[in-house]
């Protein structure tokens, strides 16, 4: 057997639920190396999303399991008797991990998944202190235009104006709305455990709409450069979650007043983003820590310190990267990289 | 109550003259409609650089009563725009006006010698009133 490097080298046989959930945690760990997953269903999800990290993927075990490199084979295929069968074709140091074993595994795999989504989910509503003020702000403003003009239509008997107060009333009316429907869709639960296409310039809007509610004052300027059609595969509340940390975090360094640039664009099979604040900047010392969990310098109730940890783990889950250079009393940019969808 | 200013100068009686900042028409007109019911002469500002535009404006350096102003409005915000009016006109008590209820940002408001912090919606017996009190103050500085 030829170890080139202290990874653990694995095979996936089953890309279907069970075999999807081991490749995502196994991306995450940095002392595993997939070498391949097989389905038989050349739609299994767990292909695709191997395609998206150029893992070889394969509707047949033997393509696969045959290489000397190989330390370790999990079968989630649901098929006992595949570990025997496999047996005089793989090489005499690899283990082959099925039955109980691999169904343990998957279990331990699945409680990960759900104990880190909890996580997203407790940082997202803590972070939402955040917003409560810009909320209130947003809805308060229309809430003033209906109560006031509906008192005064009740006294008013031109009709030119009891229309066109009618129709500020609704329009006020349909603002509130909107903010509702931007808030609960934020605020809930992934709905989906799927990966799907995702839409880069789609989730910065989004998120641009859920990040303005971080700030009292509105004399922020947003600067755009953003190319069309970027799509990435992953779960897009993940992402959604990935960019209003990123721009609540920028439109505060900049305490209600600057320059917010948003680019976007692809190179050589990779989608770059960068958001750049011209706010207060992070200290060089600070600059080494920012992605630790619960490190924070916000005021205590107003960060959770987990904002930017679940940023890098998210980033991280799809083989993307996050890079970060500041400047005090200039700003702050992040630079994130993801693999684009299709990955030719 | 001493005639006011604005009655002086515009030749007509009203209670006053009241500058509204804000960026939403439509919140400037239900302003506009509120305090002129009540006898008050309205001008409006979309934010603080027309604010200040309009304060500068013929005879409102000198007709101006009360300046009613948001907080959260594009190109100057509220807090600048407040701390300009108070540099340059010290005597004209500002009242702020905001969709934010948020009491720590109204105490700071307060200590800078604001007469009021209303938050939206307010009711229209309290805008007259918080006028009313804020011109009686600017009689007492023109003894």
């Amino acid at each position: 057997m030829t170890v080139s490097d202290s990874h653990s080298h694995i095979i996936i046989l089953g890309a279907g639920k069970g075999g999807t959930a081991l490749l995502e945690s196994f991306l995450n760990l940095p002392g595993v190396r997939v070498l391949g997953i097989a389905d038989k269903n050349p739609a299994a999800p767990g292909l695709k999303l191997a395609q998206l990290h150029h893992i070889p993927t394969s509707q047949h075990p033997l393509d696969l399991i045959q290489k000397n490199d190989i330390h370790l084979i999990v079968n989630v295929t649901g098929d006992p008797t595949l570990p025997a069968l496999l047996q005089p074709y793989t090489n005499p140091g690899t283990e082959v991990l099925g039955g109980s074993a691999s169904k343990v595994l998957w279990e331990l795999i699945q409680h990960q998944i759900h104990v880190q989504s909890q996580l997203f989910q407790a940082e997202k509503l803590a972070g939402f202190g955040t917003f409560a003020s810009g909320i209130a702000h947003d809805i308060n403003n229309p809430l003033y235009v209906i109560l006031a003009m509906a008192e005064a239509i009740q006294e008013e008997t031109d009709i030119t104006e009891i229309r066109q107060q009618a129709v500020s009333i609704h329009e006020a009316a349909k603002r509130i709305q909107t903010i509702s429907q931007d808030i609960t869709q934020y605020a809930r639960a992934s709905r989906s455990q799927e990966f799907v296409q995702v839409h880069i310039d789609k989730q910065l809007n989004e998120a641009l709409k859920i990040a303005r509610f971080a700030t009292k004052f509105q004399d922020i300027t947003i600067d755009k450069h953003c190319q069309d059609g970027l799509v990435i595969y992953a779960k897009p509340e993940e992402i959604l979650q990935v960019f209003v940390n990123l721009l609540t975090n920028a439109i505060q360094a900049m305490e209600g007043k600057g320059t917010l640039t948003l680019s976007t664009e692809k190179q050589d099979g990779y989608v770059h983003v960068a958001i750049t604040d011209t706010g207060c900047g992070i200290p060089s010392e600070n600059l080494q820590k920012i992605f630790d969990p619960f490190f924070t310098t916000k005021a205590v109730g107003k960060g959770t310190g987990l904002g930017l940890y679940n940023v890098r783990t998210i980033v991280r889950k799809y083989q993307g990267e996050l890079e970060v250079e500041s400047a005090i009393g200039k700003g702050t940019k992040f630079r994130l990289v993801f693999p684009c969808f299709p990955s030719n | 109550m001493t005639e006011s200013t604005a009655a002086m100068f515009s030749g007509h009686a009203t209670n006053g003259r009241v500058l509204i900042v804000d960026d939403e028409p439509d919140v400037r007109k239900v302003v506009r409609m509120t305090l002129e019911k009540a006898g008050y002469d309205v001008i409006e500002a979309e934010d603080g650089e027309k604010a200040i535009q309009a304060i500068n404006q013929g005879e409102n350096p000198l007709t101006l009563d009360v300046v009613i102003s948001d907080i959260r409005m594009p190109k100057i915000n509220g807090v600048e725009a407040i701390n300009y009016f108070q540099q340059q006109w010290p005597r004209v008590p500002i009242i702020v006006l905001t969709g934010f209820p948020d009491m720590e940002m109204a105490t700071g408001f307060l200590k800078k010698g604001i007469v009021d912090y209303l938050v939206k919606p307010v009711e229209k017996e309290k805008l007259i009133g918080a006028v009313s009190k804020a011109i009686q103050q600017r009689e007492i500085h023109r003894l």
